[in-house]
């Protein structure tokens, strides 16, 4: 199976030896590419070099990180640098061959820039402002992840791509991730985060159908909607199952494939 | 402040502290943005935004 495994900053930086030592089992016999989060990381470096994080919250209600400059430079650093390199020594060390990359190395992921966005401002109003460095995934090359996974290696992504102009951006995990498995056809995609799944009314969904995702995006919590919107994504797309579950237990990728979390789709 | 609609010539209500970039949906259906340049405040068609994000 191709597995595609998106890991939130949270359940990696609390569960990071959990989460590898799965992975390292699975990749006996499974082709898996990781794409990892870690904005809390960013923000904490960030801080430790002067620059206070701006968090907004876009028109549709989802809280995104606005990234200029000097905070890409600090994203890139972190990202590509101590998370990716931390997670891809670990694999090894568990005799995984990991190797990691950005979506800049060999052009995986190239994304449009996004000129202006439009955020909910500390007012409660709507407002145009310029897009900073942040973009939206145009293309895979699927070409390197499969020459990766099919001479054995997991592949550990970090969620950095980059424009026509070689303009690097900051890019939304979920959506890298729902990018990759949609190019790969994964059978499936399992976004790994510091909850259970989907909850509603304090209680985790077991399944959702493919046609309930945006009715309930709208009514769960920041940073759900935007997995879920994602999910539904990567389903028309042709991935054959999307779970989001805990990246906070033991085995959690395993526990997602075995029926843990939240299952969307109709398959 | 009492703008007009550049898309149906109607009036439209503007906050008098509104900010460049503020977007004003206007009952015709068409979505504003409010501009400051060198003749003051005005209005202009919203171009299409789709929304994304970054990490």
């Amino acid at each position: 199976m191709v597995l595609v495994i998106k890991v939130g900053g949270r359940a990696l930086t609390s569960n990071m030896r959990e989460i590898v030592k799965d992975l390292a089992s699975l990749a006996e016999e499974e082709r898996l590419i990781l794409v990892h989060g870690g904005g809390d990381v960013v923000t904490d470096y960030s801080r430790r070099m002067g620059i206070e994080p701006k968090i907004m919250v876009s028109a549709s209600g989802v809280r995104f990180r606005y990234t200029d400059e000097e905070e890409l430079e600090v994203f890139v650093m972190v990202m590509a640098g101590k998370l990716n390199k931390e997670i891809v020594s670990a694999l090894n060390a568990l005799g995984a061959q990991a190797v990691g990359v950005s979506g800049v190395d060999g052009s995986l992921l190239l994304a449009e820039r996004k000129r202006r966005v439009i955020i909910i401002d500390e007012r409660g109003r709507k407002r145009v402002i310029p897009g900073g460095y942040t973009g939206k995934v145009v293309s895979v090359n699927k070409h390197l992840i499969r020459t990766l996974i099919g001479a054995g290696y997991v592949v550990v992504v970090a969620p950095i791509a980059m424009d026509q102009h070689g303009t690097m951006l900051n890019i939304d995990a979920d959506q890298a991730a729902s990018a990759i498995a949609s190019a790969l056809s994964a059978d499936a995609l399992i976004m790994l985060s510091d909850v259970e799944g989907v909850i509603v009314d304090g209680e985790v969904i077991k399944r959702i159908g493919s046609e309930e995702i945006l009715s309930l995006a709208r009514s769960v919590g920041k940073g759900m909607n935007r997995k879920l919107i994602m999910a539904g994504e990567a389903l028309k797309s042709g991935v054959r199952r999307v779970v989001i579950a805990s990246g906070l237990v033991k085995r959690p990728v395993t526990n997602a494939l075995n029926g843990g979390g939240t299952v969307i789709g109709d398959a | 402040m009492r703008l007009e609609c550049p898309v149906c010539g109607l009036p439209v209500e503007v906050p008098d502290d509104a900010l460049p970039g503020e977007v004003i949906e206007h009952d015709c259906g068409t979505v504003l943005e409010v501009v400051h340049d060198g003749d003051g405040v005005k209005l202009k068609p919203l171009d299409d935004i789709r929304e994304d994000w970054g990490e």
